[in-house]
């Protein structure tokens, strides 16, 4: 979707919360389809990306959705231990403790980065993931910060 | 004779000796530059040009930054190994830019059998803004040491100025936890005791709000003109390819629009954090004088909290983003 689009979208009057889901192939992104599989409802709020691995997640994708008008990102992965790859939740998920840091010190709202693990067989726990990060997002408001203006 | 002026000779004398003897085929120091409060890199191959090092409290650049590339090899298998040997190479050291030297050891960048490190061991540095700022309206035309170590400048109307050395020091120096080179060939001058250890940067980032903690970012970022002066003098930003650099895809763009600016700023500071050993190369660098460290102290802070890790300490270390535990704190995450 065009950036101006989500942009012009974030402003319309009944506003919903747009977040960004990144969600590794191997437990979380199976864990949304048994949610789904299941008819578990949840808010359809979250637009899904898939990735190799949680490990897979740059930094700079999150301040990237940021920036073009996401009004909030989760990530989720395997529960460590579990990862595909053996180690790749456990390396990422010290970046990911530090993005949170950073986001916190530089006056970003954290809640709008948030990180979760999810195994393929928590369809139930997705959908209660996504809730509460739908209801933390529209408790803060549209994304203001970081997003680029394209008006100019 | 001063302390620095005893260090500037022993450096002459070291790095002679080491051209001469044919142990390094180049040397890197400091030498005196045109302008008062400055000096330059030099670059040295010949035994005869030693006389032409310097050291003094002007010596502010981390000479580190250019071994990297210095040890680049080739990314072509053939023409790798079609290459000529890896140079050795003899290089000047403060404690920090020693810390830099055992952080390119730990991720591999350098070849420490290549390397002679002479350390110095380091009183601090002057700040040019600073002195700058301190001789008002006078404008300096050179610029030295007197035996106490407070700097004295010669300004426009011929009347000298003594600075007081504290007022002058780089911040960077008077936060410094280990001012002498911990990793050294040769050691010149006596270590000072580090005063900077129980001296934080009181930015009270933590108390404020959270929109208080925003306006302050967005202020500090706001003057930058994206010329990535902080990127090019810092040590740790070695990648042959920056990806603030790359047009395909063009990942954040170029320009002083402040969100590319905002996400400059964070990207630097996520990619220096666990990795900065907080030389400072990068304030004085910024010809903006914005506090570019402001996120990155907070982050390295945060790193020593975590996981107990200081970079550039150890060279056998595994950098703190290269390993986990799996008890790692975790309290961050979302639980339903």
């Amino acid at each position: 979707m065009p950036s101006e689009e989500i942009a012009s979208r974030t402003r319309s009057e009944a506003w919903e919360p747009r977040i960004l889901a990144f969600l590794c192939n191997w437990c979380s992104y199976a864990g949304a389809d048994l949610a789904g599989v299941s008819r578990i409802q949840y808010p359809p709020n979250v637009r899904i990306v898939r990735v190799p691995c949680s490990g897979r997640i740059n930094p700079l994708f999150l301040l990237r959705a940021l920036q073009n008008g996401a009004d909030g990102v989760l990530v989720s992965g395997c529960h460590p231990g579990d990862c595909h790859y053996i180690s790749g939740n456990l390396a990422a998920r010290r970046k990911f403790a530090l993005f949170k840091v950073l986001m916190r010190d530089a006056g970003i709202e954290p809640e709008r980065v948030q990180f979760t693990w999810v195994s393929a067989s928590e369809g139930g726990r997705f959908a209660a993931i996504v809730q509460k990060v739908v209801e933390a997002v529209q408790k803060l408001g549209p994304n203001r910060k970081l997003v680029k203006s394209h008006e100019r | 004779m001063s302390a620095n002026r005893e260090i500037e000779a022993r450096l002459r004398e070291t790095a002679g000796k080491l051209l001469a003897e044919k142990k390094v085929g180049l040397f890197i120091g400091y030498e005196k530059a045109s302008l008062p409060f400055r000096t330059t890199p030099l670059f040295l191959s010949r035994a005869e040009e030693a006389e032409r090092l310097a050291w003094n409290p002007f010596c502010t650049a981390n000479l580190s930054v250019y071994l990297p590339r210095l040890f680049q090899a080739p990314a072509d298998a053939r023409a790798a190994k079609a290459a000529p040997p890896p140079p050795t190479i003899g290089v000047a050291l403060k404690g920090c830019d020693a810390r830099s030297v055992v952080a390119l050891l730990q991720e591999r960048q350098v070849r420490r059998e290549n390397l002679v490190l002479v350390g110095i061991a380091c009183q601090g540095l002057v700040d040019r803004r600073k002195a700058e700022k301190a001789l008002g309206t006078h404008e300096a035309l050179g610029a030295g040491e007197d035996g106490r170590g407070n700097i004295r400048a010669v300004v426009e109307d011929g009347t000298e100025v003594t600075l007081r050395r504290e007022e002058v020091l780089a911040e960077a120096c008077l936060e410094c936890r280990s001012p002498a080179p911990s990793l050294y060939d040769f050691l010149l001058g006596t270590p000072v005791e580090a005063k900077g250890a129980a001296r934080r940067r009181k930015d009270g980032l933590e108390s404020q709000p959270l929109e208080a903690r925003w306006a302050r970012f967005q202020e500090a970022v706001s003057g930058c003109i994206r010329c990535n002066a902080c990127r090019q003098v810092c040590p740790m930003c070695y990648c042959k390819t920056c990806l603030f650099d790359q047009t395909r895809p063009r990942w954040i763009g170029a320009g002083t629009d402040i969100s590319d600016v905002s996400i400059y700023h964070l990207v630097r500071a996520l990619h220096l954090a666990g990795r900065c050993i907080g030389c400072g190369a990068c304030e004085r660098a910024c010809p903006m004088g914005i506090d570019v460290r402001l996120l990155e102290r907070k982050l390295s802070a945060e790193v020593e909290k975590l996981y107990g890790y200081r970079p550039g300490e150890a060279a056998e270390a595994v950098p703190v983003l290269s390993c986990f535990a799996m008890n790692d704190p975790q309290d961050f995450l979302t639980e339903p």
